[in-house]
């Protein structure tokens, strides 16, 4: 039994909507902007890729989260055909940082909030009626984590369907610490350039309607999931370790069943940050050996900024997306990489004309050292 | 693919006033708070926020029962194969809240660079697996009021899938004044502490020569209590003692429950958010141990919480 990627949503700084989001990433264009939401006077990072939906400029309101992820999970349903009706459909959300943002208005600014409203399984009962929802919060592979255990559900038979989404609002606990680490604040992302200065983050949320592919199958689907791997680094609360990334990557390929040599395209976590991209590269040539070179690489962070929590997804659905189309979005503002990425077919400067992908890896790790990879395959070939 | 049987090998406490499972239905609110330094030593603690502090002990405890690690070493042998799943609500809502309320007020310079890794909610999950060593997959359940049973469904879920062997699960909540600003909930009624449950394979558990506690049955998410309760036990005769949600009525008739002793595990614990369907498996296990139990019916959310969710845990009465 393999799993079928059916229906797709995605919101980020750059669009609403799958179509409009992977236009902008074709098209290189950026979400970033001056923190639109938080008082800019109060940090030396001032930027960041936000969604622009709020109230009026300067203001915050509670829930922006909630809305962006009922927005995605309607998106993808809709695409599957099961929108009529998904009461008996589990939602499995991966977050960095579920409601945070809102409890943060609420314990300081009085702003209106309440915990059972911290996770997102209130909000999709209301809306959808929905009974079996989880919301993980795994840092920032939390959609990838929330991917393997969707698909895991339908391989043990206890749902036809199963839809995983990812989604992440700014903090201003998170921006705020990841801004007091940085040696200089970054003005953008840069993935694997060596002049990079460390990560800003973006908002975003991206949902996908997995289902069990039949022997008969006549649907229509977007991609098949081969596989996902799930580890931990047990190394450290922050940073990374190449050693549970390699094995995470080796993991997926065996999963999947495939070669680094049959790999087309890999999406590539990318943070931006000194120490992860190095870690990333490091781990990924040591998994692929000497057929670094052949896939094609791209990081979509630097357009959308790091989504947290939703980041995996968001990739996984522009990797199904790019093989569709034969077109890969660039690493824009990536001029020279770091040393250990120097073999890496980086897509540079602007989207690349590629038809024939078949394969993607995409890669998504969080703090803690939780590592997740997925190998999805095209199916309208 | 049939589901692996499941048993619960280990069980660790870091709650107030309780040091043993067979003592949590006679536990009261209000005993002094526990000391995870004096628990386990203050090595290793600095900077990690109060409910991963409590998370590490009640983990190493449970750990240690289950024989996966020992008093001279705190490594797990078995780490590659062991999963952790948490469970924390409120978990890491002050070092969030009150960041946000120092940069307001100082402005990010003036706040500590070491509050970062508890700026992430998983932040529990992950410091169980790096001071034990456990590199299988590590989940943090943030899911309301049902996160504890939920954390224990994932535990077992893990397992049947293969991507582990065994799984550390923990429920922990804490108490502080942001959480008592955001919950509307004070005083010694509200939980501080932590519990944790190793679940394990039963033929691993079995050729390790560890003892049993009790095998997980079924678990199941429900619309209303009574849809919950329906879906396992759907005769009368299910079980024999059915731990309510948080603040249930006592007496409120529910289909299939007819003369099952009833226990609302909160009265003992207090408001228990997050953890309490971890501490319900401890408290049926300790019940398990004195003979008196051999089926327990756990259930965390009420009508009108966004879900309910039962577990069913039984006695293993011919393992040995």
């Amino acid at each position: 039994m393999s799993v079928l990627v059916t229906g797709a949503g995605a919101m980020a700084s750059i669009g609403s909507g799958v179509d409009e989001v992977f236009d902008a990433l074709c098209e290189g264009r950026s979400g970033l902007a001056e923190l639109r939401g938080f008082d800019r006077e109060r940090y030396r990072a001032r930027h960041a890729y936000e969604i622009d939906d709020r109230p009026e400029p300067g203001a915050d309101e509670p829930y922006r989260a909630t809305r962006w992820l009922l927005r995605v999970v309607e998106e993808a349903a809709r695409q599957a055909g099961i929108d009529r009706d998904l009461r008996d459909v589990p939602v499995l959300v991966g977050t960095g940082l579920r409601e945070l943002r809102s409890a943060e208005l609420g314990w300081r600014d009085g702003a209106d909030f309440s915990v059972d409203r911290l996770h997102f399984g209130t909000a999709l009962r209301e809306r959808f009626g929905t009974v079996q929802s989880y919301t993980f919060s795994n840092a920032c592979s939390a959609s990838l984590h929330a991917l393997a255990l969707g698909a895991d559900m339908l391989h043990a038979g206890e749902a036809d369907h199963v839809i995983v989404a990812g989604v992440d609002t700014l903090t201003e606990s998170m921006h705020g610490l990841l801004d007091r680490v940085h040696m200089e604040p970054p003005r953008q992302v840069q993935p694997f350039d060596r002049d990079r200065k460390g990560v800003l983050m973006g908002e975003g949320a991206a949902a996908v309607v997995l289902r069990r592919e039949s022997a008969d199958e006549t649907g229509t689907s977007l991609g098949r999931l081969r596989a996902v791997s799930v580890n931990c680094d047990a190394h450290h609360v922050t940073a990374p370790d190449a050693a549970g990334i390699t094995e995470a990557v080796r993991s997926a390929h065996d999963q999947a069943g495939v070669k680094p040599v049959d790999i087309d395209l890999v999406m590539l976590h990318g943070t931006g940050t000194l120490l992860n991209d190095e870690t990333e590269a490091t781990a990924i040539s040591a998994a692929f050996g000497s057929d670094a070179d052949v896939p094609l690489m791209t990081a979509l962070k630097s357009m959308t900024g790091h989504t947290s929590g939703g980041s995996g997804l968001l990739s996984l659905i522009v990797a199904l997306r790019a093989m569709a189309t034969g077109r890969v979005p660039a690493t824009v503002g990536l001029r020279e990489p770091v040393p250990e990425a120097d073999r890496f077919r980086f897509v540079r400067d602007e989207a690349l004309h590629a038809p024939g992908l078949t394969l993607a890896q995409v890669d998504a790790f969080g703090f803690g050292g939780v590592n997740t990879v997925a190998i999805v395959e095209r199916t309208d070939a | 693919m049939s589901a692996p049987s499941v048993h619960v090998t280990g069980i660790g406490l870091a709650l107030p006033g309780v040091t043993r499972a067979a003592d949590l239905l006679r536990a009261a609110p209000g005993a002094d708070a526990v000391s995870p330094a004096e628990r386990i030593g203050r090595k290793g603690l600095r900077y990690k926020d109060r409910a991963t502090q409590l998370a590490l002990a009640a983990a190493r405890d449970a750990l240690r029962e289950a024989r996966l690690i020992t008093e001279e070493s705190e490594t797990c042998a078995l780490g590659a194969s062991t999963a952790v799943v948490a469970s924390s609500n409120l978990g890491n809502l002050d070092t969030v809240c009150r960041t946000a309320a120092e940069i307001a007020e100082q402005s990010v310079d003036g706040i500590s660079p070491m509050g970062l890794p508890n700026a992430s909610s998983n932040v529990v999950a992950s410091s169980v697996a790096i001071r034990f060593a456990l590199r299988g997959p590590n989940l943090m359940l943030c899911n309301g009021v049902t996160s504890g049973l939920d954390a224990l469904r994932w535990g077992a879920s893990l397992i049947a899938s293969g991507r582990a062997a065994r799984t550390v699960v923990i429920g922990v909540e804490t108490r502080n004044e942001v959480t008592d600003a955001l919950t509307g909930h004070a005083g010694p009624d509200v939980l501080d502490g932590a519990v944790a449950v190793v679940l394990e394979r039963a033929v691993d558990a079995r050729e390790r020569g560890v003892v049993p506690l009790a095998e997980l049955g079924a678990y199941t998410r429900g619309g209303s209590v009574a849809e919950c309760v329906a879906a396992l036990l759907p005769d009368d005769t299910g079980a024999d003692v059915w731990f309510t949600p948080q603040g249930f009525d006592a007496e409120l008739p529910v289909p299939a429950t007819r003369g099952l002793a009833r226990h609302d595990l909160s009265r003992n614990i207090g408001h228990a958010s997050g953890a309490l369907g971890v501490a319900q498996c401890a408290a049926a296990v300790g019940g398990f141990a004195g003979n008196d139990l051999g089926v327990a019916l756990l259930t965390n959310g009420d009508d009108g919480s966004d879900a309910v969710a039962g577990l069913v845990l039984r006695a293993v009465r011919d393992a040995a």
